[in-house]
């Protein structure tokens, strides 16, 4: 014992003089970072604040700039996060020009519409800031890397999800929003591709409507009374999962639906069985992944893929818990408080 | 013990603080060896991009020969007759050696391809993997015979093992410091520079055992060496060898001590991934940040219960005996490894950190007892054969705790699959797949606990058997002119 006690007196004092010395080293972190520190703002630009899943995705990015700012003494990352209140294409191209006057170091962006993006993706390029995209690409601009899930796979993975509730038997319906929207249209013809394989599926036929719950739930109520024998629905979009109207149209479990996103509205139809299965993103990434791929490329000149790929999580009754934790370290703030503890 | 009296160890069994203190930096430096290639190895695929894979390989393979050498090596310390003693010269050259070794094995230089430098780090691996058995075999095996009192080794064993924390405290920060753009241009460059630093450390640290302990077996000048043919000689040593092993993992008192370690040490290893992947991913519900502020807090938590349970252990050992305190202390850590299922709170996850204390208190407590255990083993086997042989069963010992060890590392992976955890899904794993996490996080350790206690409980050489054993050595000793104590 009585030694142990020697030894504990001088374990304590070196671990006093580490801390002492600790404290003076983090003092020069904290107030002094070394003269020749590089200083980089990201510009990134959402869609719309008003989508939560873009909130999730500028918490990704900051906590990633701090990260990266707190372990490279000589590098200092920032986010200048503009995003339009509401989607606007044009809004977006504005706040890339400006972004390009302000001597922004890059920028990163999910474009709302191609032609208009494509435009002032390349103005920006052309004044050598370096941009990527994120979730919503502009494939033939000069960015440089897009991040965001690979549509034509996510169709596949929801028809192979459908085929296996439903044993690979009976009539099923696509609902695929906006005709026009280039991502939506990829998951559809995924969905049709992956159905060649099961010759006992009939497709009765793939539904477009405008992206509001209201008409989803129309289209789906007209659909189901023209096909009473209807098995499955494969959603490209949760459109339908927006509100409640959804209760009123369709008995838990009888039809199965499998569908695209996750979000904490959502989670509800699950736990009632009214869906099966939801496609999660993890649009945390959206902002980590992208602030990382930027400074692998203008601060440590690394090759860089052009196309990363976003991994998707399914969503069921299985995991409802641990994807409703996984949703509130992202940053979601409307996760229902029963579903944390499954 | 109340009714019995506890034995005082006498003035000349003591260890001086000196010599106990010596011995412990000994331990620093075997803990700073055993970890620092593991905890360095991140480098090989993160700075030069060396494949996972061969990463793994490269750690494997070296693994293998020192398990090969270690018997050997406790045998060749064993029968060496110098007057300097069996272990001491071997400690001094091994850890020259092996310092040297070490910082050279990490001077890789830059612009080569992978498989030179999977070549490279090999081959120098191997070697100071054969430098590491020839300092730390003897070196425990050191521990063992510095004295022969049974209390006296058990806080021998304490200072050794408390100051063999120091170098897992150390050890988690060598990354931050090969990564500290501060210092270096990158990390091929800071581990080439920390490999320096331990390398230097390690030479000239490790010497102390050998330059300040004292041996109490030393042949004498009067000792007759009988010159042999080398092929006689060599065949000699090989029966010699293959006897003394079989002897050695006959002896079922030492072979209780060796399951009592390897179920213990060993489930805490296998489950170290899932207690981590389940912080994170369960209980901070995939939040990276957080979930590291917990695993940082818990290792603070354990590392500072464990220097108190090392001196808590040794203190009440003398009052109790080692087997007792033993299934103490086993049992807290059990009940410490059952308190997790009700710990894994994702709604309060402060909880998280509570077992880590009890866990401590199994885990201090293992070594410090197993080796002065060991320690009486070595007593009665010199009683039943007549040979001293602390590097043989050092050796065994320590070979089926790093056999255990990579064991635990690979079956890990594949129970962490049979759980049907999917790495790309986060904290989205299913409730069915935490479950089977919890379930293997908690039960292993606890089942490795209650065998460990089912195996010390019959443990047979006692307070007062190891005394009897003491007293008749000592007297058969006395009868012999070809050892003397030496104080």
């Amino acid at each position: 014992m009585k030694e142990i006690k020697k030894i504990s007196a001088l374990f304590f004092i070196s671990l006093l003089f580490l801390l002492i010395s600790c404290e003076e080293g983090s003092n020069e972190i904290d107030g002094k970072k070394p003269a020749d520190v590089k200083s980089i703002v990201i510009t990134m630009i959402a869609k719309s604040s008003a989508n939560p899943v873009f909130e999730s995705a500028k918490i990704g990015a900051i906590k990633t700039a701090e990260s990266l700012s707190e372990k490279y003494s000589k590098l200092h990352v920032s986010i200048d996060w503009q995003t339009p209140d509401n989607e606007s294409a044009s809004e977006q191209a504005e706040i890339i020009r400006n972004a390009v006057q302000n001597g922004s170091s890059a920028i990163i962006v999910s474009c709302s519409d191609i032609d208009t993006l494509t435009q002032a993706i390349n103005y920006a390029v052309d004044n050598g800031i370096a941009v990527m995209t994120f979730d919503s690409d502009a494939p033939d601009s000069k960015r440089f890397a897009f991040y965001g899930p690979d549509d034509l796979e996510m169709g596949k993975k929801l028809m192979n999800e459908l085929g296996q509730l439903i044993n690979g038997r009976g009539k099923i319906a696509i609902l695929g929003g906006n005709k026009m929207a280039n991502n939506l249209q990829e998951r559809v013809k995924g969905i049709i591709t992956a159905a060649a394989d099961y010759p006992d599926i009939e497709i009765v036929g793939t539904y477009y409507h405008p992206e509001t719950e209201a008409d989803a739930i129309a289209v789906m109520s007209e659909v189901m009374k023209l096909n009473p024998d209807l098995k499955g629905w494969v959603m490209v979009g949760s459109w339908a999962f927006f509100g409640e109207k959804l209760n009123d149209v369709i008995e838990p479990g009888k039809i199965k639906i499998v569908a695209v996103d996750a979000l904490p509205v959502q989670l509800k139809y699950i736990e009632k069985n009214y869906v099966q299965v939801l496609l999660g993103q993890p649009t945390f990434t959206w902002g980590e992944i992208s602030v990382e791929i930027v400074i692998d490329k203008i601060y440590f000149n690394k090759k860089v893929e052009e196309i990363i790929r976003l991994k998707i999580i399914p969503v069921t009754i299985e995991n409802i818990g641990g994807w409703s934790r996984q949703l509130k370290a992202w940053g979601y703030k409307d996760v229902p408080e029963k579903y944390l503890g499954m | 013990m109340s009714s019995k009296e506890i034995h005082k160890t006498a003035p000349s069994d003591k260890i001086s603080f000196g010599q106990k203190f010596s011995y412990g930096l000994g331990s620093i430096v075997n803990n700073l060896l055993g970890g620092a290639i593991g905890y360095m190895s991140i480098v090989l695929n993160v700075g030069l991009g060396i494949n996972p894979a061969l990463v793994g390989t490269l750690q494997a393979i070296p693994r293998l020969t020192d398990a090969m050498t270690d018997p050997i090596m406790g045998y060749i310390s064993d029968n060496t007759r110098s007057k300097y003693g069996r272990r001491r010269p071997y400690i001094f050259i091994g850890a020259i050696f092996v310092g040297l070794t070490f910082a050279l094995m990490w001077q890789l230089p830059g612009g080569y391809s992978e498989m030179f430098y999977f070549w490279f780090f090999l081959i120098g691996s191997i070697i100071f993997y054969l430098f590491y058995t020839i300092f730390a075999t003897p070196w425990v095996a050191l521990g063992y015979e510095l004295t022969s009192d049974y209390h006296e080794r058990t806080r021998l064993m304490g200072v050794m093992n408390f100051m063999g924390q120091f170098a897992w405290i150390t050890l988690p920060w060598f990354y931050a410091f090969m990564e500290n753009d501060r210092f270096f241009s990158d990390s091929v460059q800071g581990a080439r520079t920390l490999a320096i630093i331990i390398g230097v450390f390690v030479a000239v640290v490790g010497i102390m055992p050998a330059i300040f302990c004292r041996e109490r077996f030393v042949s004498k000048e009067s000792e007759v060496k009988v010159k042999i043919k080398f092929f006689e000689g060599l065949k000699k040593n090989i029966v010699e060898f293959s006897k003394g092993l079989m002897i050695t993992i006959k002896r079922v008192e030492f072979l209780k001590l060796c399951a009592g370690t390897f179920f213990v040490f060993n489930a805490i290893m296998l489950v170290g991934a899932f207690s981590s992947y389940l912080t994170i991913f369960y209980v901070c519900g995939g939040d990276n940040d957080m979930g590291a502020k917990y695993m940082g807090l818990f290792g603070t938590v354990t590392t500072f219960s464990t220097l108190a349970a090392i001196a808590g252990v040794t203190w009440i050992s003398s009052r109790i005996g080692k087997r007792k305190t033993f299934i103490i202390a086993t049992s807290i850590m059990l009940f410490g490894s059952i308190l997790k299922w009700f710990c894994y709170d994702p709604m309060a996850t402060w909880k998280v950190i509570l077992p880590a204390p009890f866990i401590a208190i199994g885990m201090g407590a293992l070594f410090t007892l197993m080796g002065s255990m060991v320690a009486d083993v070595c007593d009665l086997d010199e009683l039943e054969t007549g040979e001293r042989r602390e590097g043989m069963f050092g050796a065994i010992y320590w070979w089926m705790v790093k056999l255990g060890m990579a064991l635990a590392f690979g079956i890990s992976g594949f129970l962490l699959n049979a759980t049907g955890f999917v790495v790309d899904f986060g904290g989205a794993q299913t409730s069915s797949t935490f479950f089977w996490m919890r379930v293997v996080d908690v039960g292993i350790p606890a089942a490795g606990c209650l065998i460990a206690i089912f195996s010390v409980a019959s443990f047979k050489i006692t307070e007062e058997k190891s005394y009897e054993i003491r007293s008749e050595l000592d007297k058969r000793r006395s009868k012999t002119i070809s050892t003397e104590k030496v104080s």
